[in-house]
């Protein structure tokens, strides 16, 4: 079949050949003109793209393509006085359809090769590529305009961390300049202790999706270091897959850290408080089985202590200072009592106790006055009880001398047999907590109990 | 039990709480020493007397016990907390020292007491 080889073909001169090329090129508009602008020559892909067929267009002058303010602006002129001047013109702008339509074009015009024959232009549409630009230069400014506005201070970093923008509020904070926080020169800004843990979660950043550290920064004005919190995450610059930029915030966290720090210690110390108090509870408990007869005597002993544990941490919860008043711990005992009027008399200056010292002197008071119920000055009407404080001058420093003194009681001579929890708090439980003296007597009229404890001076007033 | 008696240092400040440890400790046949209730009086005893452990609150009345710790430590004499604090409100240096958190049992912190001596 030597007829269909290509040999045989008839080979098509140069002109054939350009003429096929430009009629195939249906996405490039591309027409000639002569020297003064009129068309000479319009292709299939310019009809498309402009609108115009190639015989409305012949002899007619291409600046039709121009928008009306392009060609007022002489636009189209200087397009061919720079293509003569400089072998082509290129440039980008909206150029219009027959329609009235207007697309961004990518254009370039050069003259043709014989000087005198005019121009060949070249227009390609570039509307969808020039809108995605401006949206990401319109999400640059808005970026800035936000990045430049906030508390936080922002940056700009490539995958590894090295830092390509920072923020004005970075430089005022860190007194680094922009050019000093390149690459890694911001490093410099962070706490040497944290610069480890600050690149090392760099490198688990791309992994991750996302920077996170909290770190100290130094603050140029004061030279002090504060925590800040540190969060990255990748974000498309481009239209470009490979057009990734990491922005990160750094935010002042330095005052919450040190809030949370507090609130810590609190929170143990409240822990710690509840568990003395359980354990206290818990003593309490075993000790009144120990010294009870039967369960019913256990109920009742043990129910009044818990009361007097409860009273304590009761006026506790309505004070913000963790002080006590004296009197309000004297008068919340009594009071449990019954009608104690005009045979109790409670007398003393304002004074403050700690928790621990109150909530020892409130037992106390409750063993003594649970006695005095049962046996001594409020068994009888006649009995009478006096319960007064003051501040007394020691060496060193001030004591609370507190007395409680029963009259009217005809109690049977001495000590009883059988001393109970009551003077066990007061003779031990006071000296050994508090450093009390403490004295404790059985006289025949009632009970006599003095306790000197001594106070820091800021405790009375 | 052959051996001597244990001889066992309790400090507390709370007066209920440390007389209900030494009881339940002396119940399981310890030999008590204290119950003292600040840093001063347990270093006077830590000075005087042969010990073989000791069990430490570690607030005393505001004070901490460390310097209680770090004096049993020169004498190589294993020691617990009996705290109500969190193992995370513990001063570091002291994270690994045995821990009973309050209310203590007796015979636990003696448990556990013992294995630290058997440790050592």
């Amino acid at each position: 079949m030597a007829d269909d080889s290509p040999a045989a073909a008839p080979s098509p001169g140069s002109d054939e050949l350009l003429r096929v090329v430009i009629e195939s090129a249906t996405d490039f508009a591309i027409f000639s003109m002569d020297p003064s602008g009129l068309v000479t020559g319009w292709n299939t892909g310019a009809e498309r793209l402009l609108g115009y067929s190639e015989t409305e267009m012949l002899g007619r002058s291409a600046d039709a393509i121009f928008t009306p303010e392009d060609r007022v602006a002489g636009k189209a002129e200087e397009e061919r006085r720079v293509a003569t001047a400089e072998g082509r013109a290129i440039d980008e702008r909206w150029q219009m359809r027959k329609n009235g339509d207007r697309f961004w074009a990518s254009g370039l015009m050069m003259p043709l090769s014989a000087p005198g024959l005019g121009y060949v232009k070249i227009l390609r549409d570039r509307t969808e590529q020039h809108h995605t630009e401006m949206r990401i230069r319109e999400s640059e400014a808005r970026f800035r305009l936000l990045a430049t506005n906030i508390p936080q201070l922002v940056f700009r970093a490539q995958a590894d961390g090295r830092r390509s923008w920072g923020s004005p509020q970075w430089i005022d904070f860190t007194g680094l300049s922009f050019e000093d926080s390149m690459g890694f020169g911001w490093l410099d800004a962070i706490h040497p202790e944290d610069r480890d843990a600050t690149l090392a979660a760099w490198n688990d950043a791309a992994e991750i999706g996302e920077y996170y550290v909290e770190h100290r920064v130094r603050r140029a004005t004061t030279g002090e270091y504060r925590w800040h919190q540190t969060r990255a995450r990748p974000i498309q610059t481009g239209t470009d897959d490979r057009d990734v930029d990491w922005v990160g915030t750094m935010t002042d966290v330095h005052d919450l850290r040190e809030l949370q720090g507090r609130q810590q210690i609190l929170m143990a110390e409240l822990q710690h408080r509840t568990r003395n108090l359980l354990a206290v509870t818990q003593a309490i408990a075993a000790r009144t089985l120990r010294a009870s007869a039967s369960l019913d005597a256990f109920s009742t002993e043990f129910a009044g202590r818990l009361r007097a544990l409860s009273r304590v941490q009761g006026l506790l919860a309505r004070t913000d200072q963790g002080a006590i008043g004296l009197r309000e711990l004297v008068w919340g005992e009594m009071e449990m009592h019954g009608d104690i009027e005009g045979r109790v008399t409670i007398t003393g200056p304002t004074v403050t106790l700690t928790p621990t010292t109150a909530q020892t002197i409130g037992l106390a008071l409750h063993e003594l006055a649970t006695n005095a119920l049962k046996h001594g000055a409020l068994a009888h009407d006649e009995g009478r009880l006096g319960i007064g404080w003051d501040v007394a001058a020691t060496r060193p420093g001030y004591a609370l001398v507190l007395d409680w003194c029963e009259s009217g009681v005809a109690l049977p001579h001495g000590r009883p047999r059988h001393a109970g929890y009551g003077s066990e708090l007061i003779e031990r439980a006071l000296p050994y907590q508090l450093g009390a003296m403490t004295r404790l007597d059985f006289t025949a009229d009632g009970v006599r109990c003095r306790i000197t404890i001594p106070l820091r001076s800021a405790n009375h007033g | 039990m052959a051996e001597a008696r244990r001889r066992i240092l309790v400090v507390e400040d709370e007066y209920i709480i440390a007389v209900d440890l030494a009881d339940a400790l002396a119940e399981s046949g310890i030999e008590v020493v204290g119950p003292v209730g600040n840093v001063a009086r347990a270093l006077a005893v830590i000075e005087a007397e042969p010990l073989d452990g000791a069990i430490l609150d570690i607030n005393l009345a505001g004070d901490a016990v460390y310097p209680v710790a770090d004096a049993l430590r020169a004498r190589f004499i294993p020691f617990v907390f009996a705290t109500g604090y969190d193992r995370s409100a513990i001063a570091s240096g002291y994270e690994t020292v045995p821990r009973c958190e309050k209310p203590v049992d007796g015979k636990r912190v003696a448990d556990l007491l013992f294995r630290s001596i058997a440790d050592r």
